[in-house]
């Protein structure tokens, strides 16, 4: 067993710390509570080969896997600069196509994706269907070979400055599928097509990317934007189940380590009785714990990508790193907001926006009680609540 | 013309620095390490040269345990074309390092050696300038620019009064200052292309460097601790201040 990455490996997660020094936690943090997507520091990781990092070599990117992408969200992260768009363009949408996209539609959208001059969201949430997919409600009826698309998604991150979405879509009602999971199809949809309209949403949440409410009106869409099967959809989707879990455990790890990294230089140097208030356990200990938390959920999701690069079933250890990673997170930011005391809810020092963020990941994009019924289940093998 | 490149692994600069317990040195474990700041300078220098016509290969040298691969690596991957290892376990001094050096321009014919003022780590600022004694080239060391013109090159120095040009002949050495320029990193692509690009390992006894300590270390310590400062209203205060508690005027 080796726990040492290679030199390359390295490099790509010491990469947030090489960016950070142009692009650093300030930046992020401005463009967050402006709702301003953070275009120069994408445009910098597109131009340094980032975006197109899982993209296979014949178009255009670098052919690497879950684990170098969760190394490289992770080092960002590290660095204050965790960025949602990086999980559900270049890892999830992006990933999606290079994995099940036809030669056509790989040669079409991957390499203006990976050298970021498009960009591409995901949208499978719905008003009525969030943590249960199977409620989807936007429909894409079939018209000879051709679909109309209506409906509408909620959440959608980034929609503003991308291209495309990848868009999943009921193309047979419920009533007329042998197995529940069919009758869903998997899209390539250009947001500037007739019929589709998109709204922000106003969220609570201080982070760089704006959320919206996208609609779907009479859109046309032809076999083209098909990904994978018609009705199909499902089959593939699960593809991207650990994906989304390990980036997200690695972006809340990264977050985790920022948060106590700020909390033990403030600490080290802020006196209130005698010495540094660092030196105080109960001080230490809170930090100390939720490093431990951190590094835990970080060798978990090296496991879960290992495994999912080798092809191997990751379902177990990305969930369980999904839970792990995203409980540190919000352990590491509450125990560095708590040893900043009052400055920690100032903007100068923005813990308190950070907390936001770092929450945000027990909910979304994957809630913690979807892990734990995963865990429950699958893991433990325990009978299902319904 | 050929220019070769020394790079140190050091503890990374933002790595608050710890003695050990037994003050027998600095504590390195779980550390991060990277190459030294002055040294990063050294190589986009080189890149810069080669991207300019004036230099054709640009070889990154580093000496040290096997890890400093990595560092080797890393000056591949932001564009040198091949790396030499100069594996040892032993305490490198300044003097150990100048004659390996020595030994591997004896072997590569560089044009130009170049290298960071000083590593970040000892600070010792005694290499390049050794090296040079020891190969009899001139040395432009604290460089802050560095032009080519009729076979010469001009060499700006940080000096304490200000700026001082050289016109030195080739070969030369250069130490680089921080403003020399800013150092690129290295791109997914170049990251990735560096895997393929050569390393060559050779060790201080196959180039005939004898290895023993010159200098023994007694004892490491950390500075004293700075009190905290105070914020005074105005001069006067200042002024106040200075004579009657610090007594210094
Ligand atoms: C900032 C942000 C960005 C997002 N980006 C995207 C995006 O780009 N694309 C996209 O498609 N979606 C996106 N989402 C949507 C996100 O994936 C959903 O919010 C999430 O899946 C939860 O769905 P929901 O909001 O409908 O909650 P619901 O499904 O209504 O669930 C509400 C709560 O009920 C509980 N619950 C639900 N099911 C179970 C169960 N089986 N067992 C026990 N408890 C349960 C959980 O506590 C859950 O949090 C984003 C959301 C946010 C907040």
């Amino acid at each position: 067993m080796d726990f040492v990455l290679s030199p390359e490996q390295r490099m790509i997660y010491d990469y947030g710390a090489k960016v950070s020094q142009s692009f650093d936690h300030k930046y992020w943090l401005e463009n967050a509570r402006q709702n301003r997507f953070p275009e120069e520091l994408w445009r910098q990781t597109a131009q340094d080969g980032f975006v197109g990092l899982m993209v296979d070599q014949a178009y255009g990117g670098s052919g690497l896997g879950l684990f170098e992408m969760a190394l490289l969200i992770e080092g960002m992260s590290n660095h204050g600069l965790p960025l949602l768009m990086y999980v559900v363009g270049p890892t999830m949408a992006m990933g999606h196509i290079n994995q099940h996209g036809t030669p056509e539609q790989k040669s079409r959208y991957l390499p203006d994706a990976a050298a970021g001059t498009t960009m591409f969201c995901f949208a499978i949430t719905e008003p009525n269907a969030g943590s249960n997919a199977m409620r989807i409600q936007s429909v894409a009826k079939a018209n000879g070979e051709r679909f109309k698309l209506n409906g509408s998604k909620v959440f959608i991150t980034g929609v503003d400055v991308c291209d495309y979405a990848v868009v999943v879509a009921r193309t047979t009602p419920h009533d007329q599928v042998k197995r529940k999971t069919d009758g869903f199809t998997v899209f390539i949809l250009d947001l500037k097509a007739r019929g589709v309209d998109y709204q922000p949403i106003n969220m609570s949440v201080v982070n760089p990317e704006l959320q919206f409410t996208l609609y779907f009106d009479d859109v046309d869409l032809g076999p083209e934007d098909v990904l994978g099967e018609v009705d199909k959809g499902f089959n593939i989707l699960f593809d991207l189940l650990n994906p989304e879990r390990v980036t997200v455990a690695a972006m809340a790890c990264g977050i985790g380590r920022f948060a106590i990294e700020k909390a033990v230089a403030y600490t080290s140097e802020r006196v209130v009785f005698d010495g540094p208030i660092g030196a105080y356990q109960g001080v230490q200990h809170p930090l100390a714990a939720a490093k431990t938390q951190v590094e835990l959920s970080s060798l978990m999701l090296r496991q879960a990508a290992w495994q999912f690069d080798r092809g191997e079933a990751a379902g177990a250890a990305a969930n369980m790193a999904k839970y792990a990673g995203a409980e540190a997170g919000i352990m590491a930011v509450e125990a560095a907001l708590q040893a900043h005391g009052g400055n920690g809810f100032t903007h100068e020092y923005g813990l308190y926006d950070l907390y936001s963020m770092a929450r945000l990941l027990r909910t979304a994009p994957i809630n913690r009680e979807l892990i734990l019924n995963y865990i429950g289940e699958r893991v433990l093998g325990m009978p299902r609540s319904y | 013309m050929k220019v070769l490149v020394a790079v140190k692994r050091v503890v990374d600069y933002n790595v608050k620095i710890r003695v050990k317990a037994d003050q027998t040195g600095v504590d390195l474990s779980n550390v991060k390490m990277s190459m030294n700041p002055f040294d990063e300078i050294a190589v986009e220098e080189a890149l810069r040269m080669k991207e300019a016509g004036t230099a054709d290969e640009v070889i990154a040298v580093s000496i040290g345990v096997q890890q400093c691969q990595e560092t080797i690596r890393t000056a591949l991957a932001m564009g040198a074309d091949r790396g030499i290892l100069v594996k040892t376990d032993a305490v490198l001094e300044p003097l150990h390092v100048a004659k390996i050096l020595k030994a591997v321009v004896d072997e590569e014919q560089p044009g130009l050696v170049i290298l960071g003022k000083q590593a970040i780590d000892d600070d010792c600022n005694q290499t390049g300038q050794m090296l040079a004694a020891l190969l009899g080239w001139p040395q432009g060391t604290f460089a802050s620019e560095i032009e080519f013109a009729d076979g010469k090159a001009n060499v700006t120095r940080e000096v304490d009064g200000g700026l001082q040009t050289l016109k030195l002949n080739l070969p030369m050495i250069v130490t680089t200052d921080l403003r020399l320029n800013e150092p690129r990193y290295a791109s997914l692509p170049n990251i990735m292309k560096a895997k393929k690009k050569p390393i060559d390992e050779k060790t201080p006894e196959a180039l005939g460097v004898d290895m023993a300590p010159h200098l023994t270390t007694l004892n490491v310590a950390e500075p004293p601790k700075r009190q905290a400062g105070v914020i005074v209203e105005n001069v006067a205060e200042l002024v106040h201040k200075l004579r009657n508690e610090a007594g210094v005027i």
